[in-house]
């Protein structure tokens, strides 16, 4: 193939700048993308394209996210991998893993040095201030000794291509490296949908790896602990890559937990389970060195748990990578590099860096200052983002202000030459663009050495002149491949046996945060659905009146939007004061409640209360939920709220919403087991369900009406409640108060009645484990019990017996009122023996200092 | 001269504390000049666990956890010191380092003999003291001229605190930010020991933060000293060829046997005397008080600072 022939690379040539993967200076092809090309141009330029678009779709529908800071629209953006992978050669690679495997072995022992004895400076092999006057160096983590051979024990080393060809490391990450479950699921994805382009190309597979990084983490326990407990801990649903944190929960079977999870007691770090605590071995962090202990480090924060670094130096916990390793996360290190490569190795580094001078000494800060325009400035301590300055492109005046701000702390900066890294080719709307590419690569510590990825995440410039690479700015990623000479075996193996006690499947070793959100999940999922049927209803009621005016139409209704009300708590609404105002406009109200995400207890707000205990639970879902759940969002999105709202537009929402719902609620039944927390939610949904039930029978049945009224509220409460069809099939009659009673309140079999509803809260309950430290005794079981006793007692004779002047139903009400205190009791008591609500943790001093 | 230190924290909870976790720099120093007899930490409740170690700048450091539901949190120090001034070398006694200017205390400074390696850590910005600003610059260098001895100038610079600055109890907390002090004047010992760092490393000298106690009896006919009732904090300048000296800006003089050396840092937290991180939710109250005195008996006053949680602080005066 040649690249002119090719529709496809129409204006590649042209658009080159810099060093190009695939053409060589020489306008020759890179002979190692060849049959990659070729397999390109058999696809063809239609096919290419709408495999593109299914990738996308996929990625999307797997809801593989990446969530951008400080961007309203930012969260959840679906990740982007453009369908061309990046292609290197096994044999150049090899020399590329010797640099990366030589880098990670030296920035092991500078880790070491740092935090122990701090050779490198007592030698004068390092300046004081590279170390001091970088804010990842944390003084609280000085001498602490690990057990494991290595310190840096994952490490992520930025490569890209010089001028000169070579690939060149570009940043170090060692604090809590991300990016491996991306490149991972790149993997999958592309080999699943564009399996044509791996035609006779012999990809290396990172399945070893992901082996060997278990194992790690198991060999990472403290001595004496023979199966591990491991832990993965994230900062929450809104840290950027919380997809990430998620997946590798699933993928490695560790449980995924936040701060508030754990908790240090004893000398030791636990898991707050259902069952009570459960000793915690290993932590994969993926927090901040500064906001992993409020004790010891960034006091306000609310990300780690007290006391960590205590357990820490006492070796009864493994911390990956260990607190204190961002300080080589270090621009000011380079310069210096080289030097200490010798020092400990007695030979050079294998991979080049950027040419880099330190500001902190004279000599070099002046010739900064002098050159400041060629030169890309950093700090020290940030690699990316607000401290970068390209300075070509700055003006006099801010070149004036870095240049004082330079000179003001000259330690904490670093100028690197500017280097123009190589391109590779891009799909870009329909064509091959050259676009400028950095490689993640990832190394773990193995044995007394290191192993490397085959492979990586690789990241591509979001503008064809942009010379920022970052996700954070939302970029596009793209498969990684290490090509080898030898035929790949294809199977992959991405199970392993976890040996360590605490399991993904138990229900005893459910994290309380996890069952917190499960519980909650259900619970809003309830009000969701029945607070969409109710509404529904009345809106079709509002409907008729429009073609019908009879007088007890007008008056249902009434009593209808009375019922809203109550049954959603949004008072004063059509209950309380104003409320004349609000019927003169009863649809401007019904509006609200429904859209209006502001107000506590409308359908918007409701659902998304569920959204964020959804995005919390994100490791439990399947990929059918994902793509379900997004309908609803899509929905909800596309609802034009602007538009003056009709019966009809919001009849057709609220239709769309509750099957997509059920199918939703369906969903969940079928993809979680019941011990790994479906249980929470089944007890969380069927209370809610069982709450509103009793709401919607003490705002409609417990008055006493008129005869075609009272028809025509029976009918109301069991369209909402879909039993008119169960009640016709049953009873065969016209609709009676004692029989619709029966069906939605005292029937032990049908599945939507109360009855049936609070017998199987008790069955759920009972099979919670009893946590420890309670003497066996359940006080929630106990509340449940009780009304079930309740119901079950119910003399159904007088239970509907009215009052003296004949306009309520006494002993009804009674029933239902105590019925509802004791759920609401019941779910307390679930909430303070289960959630840990009693352990809030508060500052002895507040105060926020950031360190 | 021996003294005898009690240093009593107490917490008292409103809704009680289920269990917390916490820290404590309260261990007088054992150095040159300044000898720890004995000392004594009482806690109550009694904590289950308790350990000891060394930080990174040398200060004892005590940690310990109660996990017992508790009201009430009281810790006491109580320590024995013998001061002895006489026994530290004294600036007067080096003419030579007395008179380093300011100068040639920079070009000194470039070295890299170990002590001045350690020294140059605390030319740089830290926690608390940080984005100096030119106001401070500018106050600095009305006393720092390069060709000025930097004894001199940190002599005059305590000088100048204690007459501008006003003592005031009320104005400042941990948190508030060095360009605050330095605009509105006032504040506590803290407050002027870290303008005076503040000063001193604006124009790049190393600059230390160290807090302790100081005896406050006065002599006959003499003003009680300000400090009483509440740990002191003061600071100290590095002064090459000589080393360490320290300045109490608060009282306007150079230290000696009443002030007792507790710890060393950055800023004050590097050295705070009791934090931590507690399970609860209420409110709580503060009582710290400090009393100092020659060996055998002592009196003891209280001051107590009401109010919410997020108002309190640990003050050193």
């Amino acid at each position: 193939m040649t690249i002119d022939s090719n529709k496809l690379f129409k204006d590649y040539l042209s658009d080159i700048k810099n060093y190009d993967e695939v053409l060589k200076p020489n306008k020759e092809i890179n002979q190692n993308w060849n049959t990659l090309l070729e397999n390109i141009s058999t696809i063809g330029d239609e096919k290419l394209k709408s495999l593109q678009s299914e990738i996308d779709w996929l990625m999307a529908e797997n809801g593989v996210t990446y969530n951008v800071y400080n961007d309203p629209n930012g969260l959840n953006r679906p990740w982007n991998l453009n369908i061309i992978p990046f292609v290197i050669n096994e044999d150049e690679w090899k020399e590329v893993e010797r640099g990366i495997k030589q880098r990670a072995e030296l920035l092991d022992l500078i880790l070491k040095d740092i935090y122990g004895e701090r050779k490198l400076i007592k030698n004068k092999i390092l300046p004081p201030e590279v170390i001091y006057e970088h804010r990842g160096f944390l003084r609280h983590c000085d001498q602490i000794k690990y057990t494991t051979a290595k310190s840096l024990m994952i490490y992520s080393a930025e490569i890209s291509r010089g001028p000169d060809g070579r690939m060149w490391v570009v940043n170090d990450r060692t604090q809590a490296p991300s990016g491996m479950g991306y490149a991972l699921e790149n993997r999958f994805t592309t080999s699943r949908i564009a399996s044509e382009l791996y035609n006779n190309i012999n990809v290396k597979q990172p399945s070893a790896f992901f082996n060997d990084f278990n194992q790690m983490l198991i060999d990472a326990a403290p001595k004496d602990v023979e199966n591990p407990n491991i832990v993965i801990l994230t900062p929450g649903p809104h840290n950027e890559t919380y997809f990430e944190h998620a997946y590798l929960s699933s993928l490695l079977g560790y449980p995924l937990v936040k701060g508030n999870d754990l908790i240090v007691r004893n000398g030791f770090v636990w898991m707050k389970s259902l069952d009570g605590l459960k000793k915690v071995d290993v932590i994969l962090r993926r927090v901040d060195d500064v906001f992993v202990d409020p004790l010891e480090l960034r006091e306000d924060s609310y990300l780690g748990i007290a006391g960590l670094l205590e357990v820490v130096r006492n070796q009864n916990i493994t911390v990956v990578n260990p607190v204190g390793s961002g300080v080589i996360e270090n621009s000011g290190l380079v310069p210096f590099m080289n030097a200490i490569c010798n020092y400990f190795f007695k030979e050079d580094l294998i991979l080049p860096q950027i040419a880099s001078w330190w500001c902190g000494q004279e000599k070099e800060l002046n010739f900064v200052l002098k050159n400041i325009k060629n030169f890309v400035v950093k700090r020290i301590d940030r690699s990316n983002r607000e401290s970068l300055f390209f300075c070509e492109f700055l003006s006099e005046v801010e070149i004036e202000v870095l240049k004082k701000e330079i000179l003001k702390n000259p330690c904490r900066f670093v100028a690197q030459e500017k280097i123009s890294f190589s391109s590779a080719p891009t799909y870009i709307n329909g064509k091959l663009e050259p676009r400028k590419i950095v490689c993640r690569t990832f190394s773990i510590a193995k044995g007394n050495g290191y192993t490397v990825m085959p492979g990586g995440l690789v990241r591509v410039a979001s503008e064809r002149k942009e010379l920022r690479v970052s996700n954070q700015r939302g970029g596009v990623s793209k498969d990684f491949w290490v090509i080898s000479n030898e035929l790949q075996t294809n199977i992959q193996q991405y199970t392993w046996n976890s040996s360590q006690n605490i399991s993904v499947s138990d229900i005893n070793d459910l994290p309380s945060n996890t069952a917190e959100n499960l519980f909650w999940s259900g619970r809003y999922l309830g009000r969701a659905l029945v607070t969409s049927r109710f509404i529904r209803m009345v809106l079709n009621n509002m409907n008729n009146e429009q073609y019908n005016s009879r007088k007890s139409e007008s008056e249902i209704l009434n009593y209808l939007y009375k019922a809203i009300t109550n049954i959603t708590s949004t008072f004063p609404g059509f209950v309380g004061e104003g409320s004349e105002k609000t019927l003169e406009n009863p649809l401007k109200e019904i509006q609200s409640l429904i859209l209006d995400e502001n107000r506590i207890g409308s359908l918007a707000q409701t659902l998304n209360s569920f959204n964020n205990s959804y995005y919390s639970l994100r490791n439990l879902w399947s990929k059918d939920m994902w793509r379900v759940f997004d309908s609803i969002k899509k929905l909800w999105r596309n609802y034009n709220a602007d538009e003056q709202p009709s019966i009809a537009s919001l009849t057709k929402l609220l239709d769309r919403t509750v099957t997509r719902l059920i199918a939703f609620m369906g969903l969940i039944e079928e993809s979680i087991l019941v011990n790994q927390g479906l249980l929470l939610y089944f007890i969380g949904l069927q209370m809610e369900q069982a709450t509103m039930n009793i709401a919607k029978c003490r705002s409609l049945i417990v008055f006493n009406y008129e005869e075609q009224l009272n028809y025509e509220i029976l009918e109301s409460l069991l369209s909402s409640h879909e039993s008119l069809n169960i009640y016709r099939y049953s009873y065969r009659s016209y609709l009676s108060i004692d029989n619709v009673v029966n069906l939605v309140l005292l029937d032990k079999e049908y599945p939507k009645s109360l009855s049936y509803q609070l017998k199987r809260i008790e069955k759920d309950i009972e099979r919670l484990p009893i946590p420890k430290g309670t003497l066996g005794f359940s006080k929630s079981l106990e509340t449940i019990r009780v009304a079930n006793k309740l119901i079950k007692n119910v003399d159904s004779i007088t239970l509907l017996n009215l009052n003296e002047d004949k306009t309520l139903r006494n002993n009804l009400e009674d029933l239902l009122s105590e019925l509802s205190d004791l759920l609401h009791e019941t779910s307390l008591s679930i909430s303070n023996t289960y959630f840990d609500h009693t352990y809030q943790q508060t500052q002895m001093v507040k105060q926020k200092i950031v360190i | 001269m021996v003294y005898k230190v009690i240093h009593t924290t107490q917490y008292d909870y409103e809704e009680g504390v289920t269990f917390c976790h916490n820290m404590a720099i309260l261990k007088p120093k054992n150095i040159l000049g300044q000898r720890l007899i004995s000392y004594d930490l009482q806690i109550s409740p009694k904590p289950v666990e308790f350990s000891e170690r060394v930080d990174f700048f040398g200060n004892t450091i005590t940690r310990f956890s109660i996990q017992e539901h508790h009201k009430q949190l009281k810790v006491s120090a109580i320590s024995k010191v013998d001061r002895n001034i006489l026994l530290c070398p004294s600036i007067d006694d080096f003419e030579a380092a007395k008179n380093i200017t300011l100068s040639e205390s920079l070009e000194l400074l470039k070295g890299v003999s170990d002590e001045i390696l350690e020294a140059r850590q605390f030319q740089l910005e830290s926690v608390l003291i940080k984005n100096i600003d030119e106001k401070i610059k500018a106050y600095a260098e009305v006393s720092f001229k390069p060709d000025r001895s930097v004894y001199e100038a940190s002599y005059e610079l305590m000088q100048r605190i204690f007459k501008d600055f006003e003592f005031n109890t009320t104005f400042s907390n941990v948190a508030t930010p060095i360009s605050e002090v330095m605009k509105e004047k006032k504040g506590v010992c803290q407050d002027f020991a870290q303008i005076a760092i503040a000063c001193l490393r604006s124009v790049k000298l190393p600059a230390k933060y160290v807090s302790g106690y100081i005896e406050t009896l006065p002599p006959p006919g003499k003003e009680k000293l300000i400090g009483t009732d509440a740990s002191h904090a003061w600071f100290s300048v590095y002064i090459p060829t000589f080393g360490w000296l320290d300045f109490d800006p608060t009282n306007n003089q150079i230290p000696k046997n009443q002030h007792i050396v507790v710890a060393w840092g950055r800023d004050y937290y590097d050295v705070a005397p009791l934090k931590g991180v507690l399970y609860s939710s209420g409110k709580s109250t503060l009582r710290v008080s400090v009393d100092i005195r020659p060996d055998g008996g002592y009196q003891q006053t209280q001051i107590k600072i009401p109010g919410s949680s997020s108002q309190q602080q640990q003050q050193q005066q």
